[in-house]
């Protein structure tokens, strides 16, 4: 296209704003090369004052710059813009979403003339894409009281955000509320529910609304499968496997990930190692990291620390935090201290700043007894700066989330809380005496 | 008139509001400065006593305070009314304690009020104070007595009384006393001396005797002696029959009889009996119990301050909160940043047979089913 | 009791100041700040008392929670009805102490005591305060497992620390219980301890009392009993009738027939204004009956079926039938008994296992088996169910009667349907079986009990014995080899040599080292066994795996996040492509 571009300046074919936008999108989708070409597409466009005087170009230099991570340049677009439409707002808001600047982004949408879905969807979207879950459901609730009609984006981003905090309540109304509405039977909104519900641990309704869609898609089919693993659902997760094979579809990387997960957690090492096989020389699948560190697992799970260990060091890429997690934690179940020792060393080379392995090797050590150990590596841990990451807990109740740290008395519950738990661990702890005589 | 000629307001909406108990669109009136009138008080603290929300109760008592109405005895009885209802005693006695005349009115409902909300004591203790401002307590008044009584197991005391309503003020009790008193025994638990009140009354008991004596049955679950009131209260008033009542079911052994030889020989037939199979199935069945595993504590700190650190790690606050939030057997759905840890996992396991729920734990790897004592990981994870 | 409310309430805050909650008499006394009381902070130990929660705390959901447990109860599911009851305490509803009480008293009902018992100890556990009526049922309990210590530990525990009085239903339960095991001196002193706490004499306790004095041939105390009553009630004559059958068994124990006869007349006689009720006038029916008057008490027995007017007016209840049963047996007239028996139906009386057992015994120990026996095929008809006293007793009667199939039968019934006979009675029956030359029965009966029944040596000898009596030394081999697999402990060397010298005589003696190298050489097969399938399990994969990752067909790092954030990601990079392309339609619309 660039090359197209040049050929056209050198003839002297004097460029239209579709030319300008083609380019920018270009640009903007490949931001490596796109931040060097940038700028001068758009000083051209300048000299020829297409940038002010065209809607379309000027929204689509603020994209641009927007993705390149220029976001003053896109605002400075967007202030001499000569007229803007809601799409150049949108696209500045997107920018500053983008980029992780909420509070201008939302300074913005509070002075835009007239919002539509799109405004309000940019928003929530960028919240989510942040892992700003909670501000998402909040921007979402103000949609609802600014009585805006949300479409099937809104709704796709909405559970997403609803997926990764876990509040099933608000899930299932977002569910029913979908079916009230034209787009009912999105394909992409079912699987947004189907992986909602998954991540909310309610497999029942995900399958659900698995077996009433309309139509599946390789995503659907995907989700499912991935679902019903990570539930500890191996054997649905595999029959859906199977299912999906029938049904004509291709398996890709994801559907063997989530066989192979489905394989780790009921120890079929088998079978595991099976798929693994199959998916590289029948379907020729290059395996990912992830699908490396299911087999690690696998080993790791069936004792056969040795065979994972081998893996590891087979891999042909560099094994990340996952696939280490396993292995330690396997060498924790068995207590064996030298292969873990190994392991870290071999972290140490690749991987310098893992602190979640210190924290697991620690553990190690602390298991066999070995207080010394642990200790050095706590000190470390100190050394290294690193903190061990605390631990925090999320339940919904009544659609609202409670959190909770370790030792929290913040709760304003706190007092009935710690009352039953004081209950519980007794009970848990007390084991029933034979009351034999009154029989 | 004088509401509406100052905020210009017609006083009939809010009058609709009130007698439609539509507390909340009231106060909201109120806030915008439309006054209220007695018939709207009266309607407001009718409203707030049914629905016992104790928050819009104070909004319209300060309006109230703040009103030309403040000082009209019936409406402030009806606070006192209020309050009781709303199960905020404490209130009630606020209130009492600033009136500047009170009648007898004010006093039964301040003692009943003590009584229904399980504080017969303060009830008691307070017609005791009432003898001293020299009121001659009514019939109506020794019925709340006797309420209090029932609210605070005061069974000797309960029958000291209704002896000095006649013995001390000249009053013959009527039937709604003996019920009272019946009462007295009932609510307290005391239900075979109850049933022998019953029989013992200077009259033949009517149905309203063995219901009451029926319902006391039902709150302390005696089967068999609701069944007996409920038999004599048909008899008495065959309105009263329940259509598709559930049989009781035959009770295992009549420890009501036993004027009996041969009793004692039962035992020499079992004991010393030891079977096999049963001691081998209660092992086999005998539930896993949790023995806190500290390895999981790196703090090096004595074992049970480490006891202590796992029992409050953020997953079992969460399932602790969980639980006293939510009825029985729902489950719970819990969402962890990190990985749950090996000790939380056990305990988890076995909560959730404790707690006869499905606690489902999503990690920053997986999800954990937990359920029956077992866990969807099979304790791998 | 008190003379005045004070006097009464000065007892009952004395017991509630025990747990610091501040008595309403003495907030009064600054009255400008009125203080609600507020339960003390929970105590730290479990078992100490709190106050109970009133009967006013039955409302709302927890009411719905009582009904709903009520209605368990009725349907009998008790296991469920103590499970819900335990997991709404794990809730947003805590069950009162009423629907705990409920439970427990159905559990109590149906002779369900170690579920009473666990289910007692979780709510104490719970924090749920007891009230009197959780003392009652707990009381009862322990008097009808014969525990009188722990009742008696439970009675002080009440006295000492309850926040509450007991009530007088407690000191009859506790000195029933009492009087029912031997022990009437501390009956009575529990009785004089209720009395000084204010308690009315109970004309209930005082007869339980004389029923001891009367078993214990101590007329001169029932005596004393009934002048006690009187002085202490300060009338001439006691109206509750329930005094009176025993004060005729007084008369009757000192041989003064005329006195009880006069007591009799004056309490039933014409114009008595006695309270009678089904427990008083079975009292007097015993009396009569077990003296010699057994025609009054029939005349008696049947005016009392005349008064009966259920549910209004109750003069006969099961005891009542087995007063009169009992009676006709004594007088040898065992048709009528069993007539009079099967007749309770009339009055809606239902009879008990116990009741069955009564009278079986009775037609058995007179040469009535047949009897006894129509009687036992009518218990299914009833609802009843024969326990392990009705079937012994048939069995030994029958083995008496040299009715050895039949023996046989009941003791195979009575294991079929789950009853657990102990193995004294195994063994009679094995030891007739052998003695008649039925050896293989007898066997077929060991084999049915050793898998379920704790054998001692004799009883695996004499099988053994008798097998090999006739000449059955494969089936002795057989039975070592079960033991050394099932219970190796009851092989003891003096067993092993038993069998040893059995076995010796027929040149076998060598079957037992046999088998005892043989059971080793299997454990060590097994264990070889297992560890082979292991390791090939693993050389299979490993191979596979080698293979796999030798043959480095994959190209280079691919960079893609964690495993379960996939399926995630690539979703949400479509939706951001989705935004886009929304906007950018919009775009083109514009």
């Amino acid at each position: 296209a660039i090359l197209q571009f040049n050929r056209m300046r050198t003839s002297e074919v004097e460029p239209n704003h579709i030319t300008f936008i083609t380019l920018l999108s270009g640009c903007a989708h490949h931001p490596s090369q796109g931040s060097s070409l940038g700028p001068s597409i758009h000083g051209y466009a300048r000299k020829i004052r297409l940038d002010v005087a065209n809607v379309k170009v000027g929204t689509a230099l603020i994209d641009m710059y927007s993705k390149i991570g220029e976001i003053g340049s896109a605002r400075l677009i967007f202030d001499h813009m000569g007229a803007r439409n809601k799409v150049s707002w949108n696209t500045m808001i997107n920018g500053y979403m983008r980029n992780g600047r909420f509070g201008d982004a939302v300074k913005l949408f509070d002075k835009m003339p007239e919002r539509d879905a799109v405004s309000w969807t940019v928003l929530i979207d960028g919240f989510v894409k942040k892992g700003k879950f909670e501000e998402a459901l909040g921007w979402f609730q103000e949609m609802q009281l600014a009585g805006a009609d949300p479409d099937f984006v809104t709704i796709v981003s909405v559970l997403s955000a609803v997926a990764n905090i876990g509040t099933l309540g608000l899930g299932l109304w977002l569910h029913r509320f979908v079916s009230k509405r034209e787009f009912r039977d999105n394909i992409r909104v079912h699987n947004s529910l189907i992986d909602m519900y998954c991540r909310c641990g309610c497999v029942e309704f995900a399958r659900q609304v698995f077996d009433t869609m309309p139509e599946q898609s390789l995503v659907s089919w995907n989700s499912i499968i991935v679902g019903l693993a990570c539930n500890a659902y191996a054997e649905e997760a595999l029959r859906y496997f199977h299912l999906m094979q029938k049904s004509g579809f291709d398996l890709d990387g994801v559907s063997f990930t989530g066989a192979l997960t489905a394989c780790s957690h009921t120890g079929l090492v088998e079978e595991g190692l099976k798929l693994f096989a199959a998916m590289t020389r029948v379907h020729k699948i290059k395996p990912r990291i992830e699908h490396y560190g299911c087999i690690v697992d696998l080993y790791s799970r069936a004792g056969r620390l040795r065979d994972a260990m081998r893996v590891v060091e087979g891999m042909p890429m560099k094994p990340n935090e996952v696939v280490f997690g396993s292995l330690l934690a396997a060498c924790r179940a068995s207590g064996d201290v030298d292969l873990a020792e190994t392991v870290m060393d071999y972290i140490r080379e690749t991987d310098p700043d893992g602190h979640f392995n210190y924290v697991l090797l620690s553990n190690i050590y602390a298991a066999t007894g070995s207080w010394g150990g642990a200790g050095k590596v706590r000190r470390k841990m100190k050394d290294h700066g690193l903190q061990k990451q605390p631990g925090v807990s999320l339940i919904e109740i009544n659609c609202a989330i409670h959190e909770f740290v370790a030792g929290d008395r913040s709760h304003f519950d706190s007092e009935n809380i710690h009352k039953m738990l004081q209950l519980l661990s007794h009970e848990i702890r007390y084991e029933p005496e034979l009351l034999e005589d009154f029989h | 008139d004088q509401a509406a000629s100052t905020v210009g307001t017609p006083v009939v909406d809010l009058f609709g509001l009130c007698s439609e108990g539509k507390v909340k669109e009231a106060i909201e009136q109120m806030d915008q400065g439309v006054l209220a009138d007695a018939e709207c008080f009266s309607l407001l603290f009718q409203a707030c006593g049914n629905s016992k929300k104790c928050e819009e109760a104070k909004k319209v008592h300060d309006y109230f305070l703040r009103s030309v109405h403040r000082g009209d005895l019936e409406l402030t009885n009806k606070v006192l009314d209020m309050y009781s209802k709303c199960g905020s005693m404490t209130d009630a006695r606020r209130v009492f304690d600033h009136m500047v005349d009170r009648n007898m009115d004010s006093w039964h409902l301040m003692i009943n009020g003590y009584a229904v909300n399980g504080l017969g004591d303060d009830g008691l203790a307070l017609f005791e104070q009432m003898k001293t401002t020299g009121l001659t307590p009514n019939g109506e008044t020794f019925l709340t007595v006797l309420e209090a009584c029932a609210n605070a197991d005061a069974i000797e005391e309960g029958f000291v009384y209704f002896d000095s309503m006649k013995t001390n003020y000249g009053i013959s009790p009527g039937i709604e006393h003996y019920v009272g008193l019946l009462g007295v025994l009932g609510k307290s638990g005391h239900l075979a001396e109850a049933q022998g009140y019953i029989e013992s009354l200077p009259f033949e008991p009517t149905a309203v005797f063995w219901e009451a004596l029926m319902n006391y049955a039902r709150i302390h679950g005696d089967i068999e002696l609701e069944d007996h009131a409920e038999e004599l209260l048909v008899s008495l008033d065959p309105s009263k029959a329940v259509k598709n009542k559930i049989p009781t079911p035959p009770p295992k052994k009549h420890s009501r009889l036993n004027m009996l030889v041969g009793r004692n020989r039962i035992l020499e037939f079992r004991n010393p009996t030891f079977y096999k199979d049963e001691e081998k199935i209660m092992a086999a069945n005998k539930p896993q119990a949790y023995v806190p595993d500290t390895r999981y504590v790196l703090h090096d700190i004595d074992q049970e301050a480490k006891e202590q650190a796992l029992l409050y790690h953020s997953e079992r606050l969460a399932i602790a909160y969980g639980l006293i939030s939510t009825p029985a057997r729902q489950t719970l759905r819990i969402i962890k940043n990190l990985r749950v840890c090996g000790d939380c996992h056990n305990a988890i396991k076995i909560m959730s047979r404790v707690v006869g729920r499905e606690l489902i734990v999503r990690d920053n790897k997986r999800f954990h089913h937990f359920k029956d004592g077992k866990c969807s990981c099979n304790d791998y994870w | 009791s008190f003379a005045t409310p004070e006097e009464a309430a000065a007892e009952r805050r004395k017991r509630k100041r025990r747990l610091r909650i501040e008595p309403p008499l003495s907030a009064l006394r600054h009255q400008q700040q009125h203080q609600q009381p507020r339960p003390a902070p929970a105590p730290q130990n479990p078992t100490a008392p709190k106050l109970p929660e009133s009967a006013s705390a039955l409302s709302g959901t927890r009411l719905n929670l009582h009904n709903n447990i009520l209605k368990l109860i009725r349907e009998n599911d008790l296991e469920e009805a103590a499970l819900f009851t335990r997991h709404s305490v794990y809730s947003n509803c805590r069950p009162t102490i009423h629907t705990c009480n409920a439970v427990m008293s159905a559990q109590l009902r149906q002779g369900k005591f170690a579920e009473l018992l666990t289910l007692h100890r979780f709510i104490t556990q719970a924090g749920i305060a007891a009230n009197v009526v959780t003392y009652n049922i707990l009381l009862t309990l322990y008097v009808d497992c014969r525990k009188l210590d722990l009742a008696l530990e439970q009675y002080r525990q009440l006295v000492n620390d309850a926040p509450f009085n007991p009530s007088p239903t407690t000191y009859r339960i506790l000195i029933k219980g009492l009087v029912d095991n031997q022990q009437v001196e501390k009956a009575i002193e529990i009785k004089n301890e209720m009395e000084t706490k204010g308690f009315k004499p109970d004309p209930t306790i005082y007869s339980y009392l004389m029923v001891g004095q009367v078993k214990n041939s101590n007329a001169d105390s029932v005596f004393e009993l009934y002048e006690e009553l009187k002085q202490k009630l300060g009338a001439d004559e006691i109206l509750d009738g329930v005094i009176y059958g025993n004060l005729m068994k007084g008369y009757f124990l000192k041989g003064m027939e005329a006195e009880a006869m006069e007591v009799y007349s004056k309490v039933l006689g014409e114009d008595s204004t006695m309270k009678m009720n089904a427990v008083s006038y079975n009292y007097v029916l015993e009396a009569l009956s077990k003296n010699g008057k057994f025609d009054e008490a029939l005349k008696l027995f049947e005016r009392m079926k005349n008064e009966h007017d259920h549910p209004r007016k109750l003069c006969v209840n099961l005891g009542s039938y087995i007063v009169i049963a009992d009676g006709y047996c004594a007088e040898k007239r065992f048709d009528e008994a069993v007539e009079v028996f099967n007749s309770m139906g009339e009055k809606r009386c239902n009879p008990d296992t116990l009741s069955y057992n009564v009278l079986i015994d009775h037609l058995c120990s007179n040469n009535k088996l047949a009897e006894a026996e129509e009687l036992y095929n009518g218990m299914a008809d009833k609802n009843v169910n024969p326990d392990e006293y009705t079937f012994v007793t048939l069995m030994d009667t029958c083995l008496k009667e040299n009715r050895l199939d039949a023996a046989a039968h009941y003791f195979g019934t009575m294991v079929q349907l789950k009853r657990r006979p102990n193995l004294a009675v195994y063994n009679r029956l094995v030891e007739a079986l052998v003695k008649a030359g039925e050896v293989d029965e007898a066997k077929s009966f060991f084999d049915l009990m050793v898998p379920k029944l704790r054998m001692n040596e004799d009883a695996y000898k004499f099988i053994m014995n008798a097998l090999s009596g006739i000449g059955k030394h494969d089936e002795v081999v057989k039975i070592v080899d079960g033991i050394l697999r099932e219970d190796p402990g009851d092989f003891t060397e003096e067993l092993e040599e038993f069998v040893r010298e059995l076995l010796r005589k027929e040149g076998m003696e060598d079957e037992v080292t046999n088998l005892k190298l043989q059971l080793e050489k299997e454990k060590a097969d097994a264990a070889a066994k297992a560890a082979e399938e292991a390791e090939e399990a693993k050389a299979s994969t490993s191979i596979a795996m080698a293979d796999l990752l030798s043959s480095k067909s994959f190209g280079k790092k691919p960079d893609v996040e964690e495993l379960s954030a996939e399926g995630k990601e690539e979703d949400s990079v479509s939706t951001a492509s989705e935004v886009e392309n929304v906007m950018s339609k919009d775009a083109a619309e514009k």
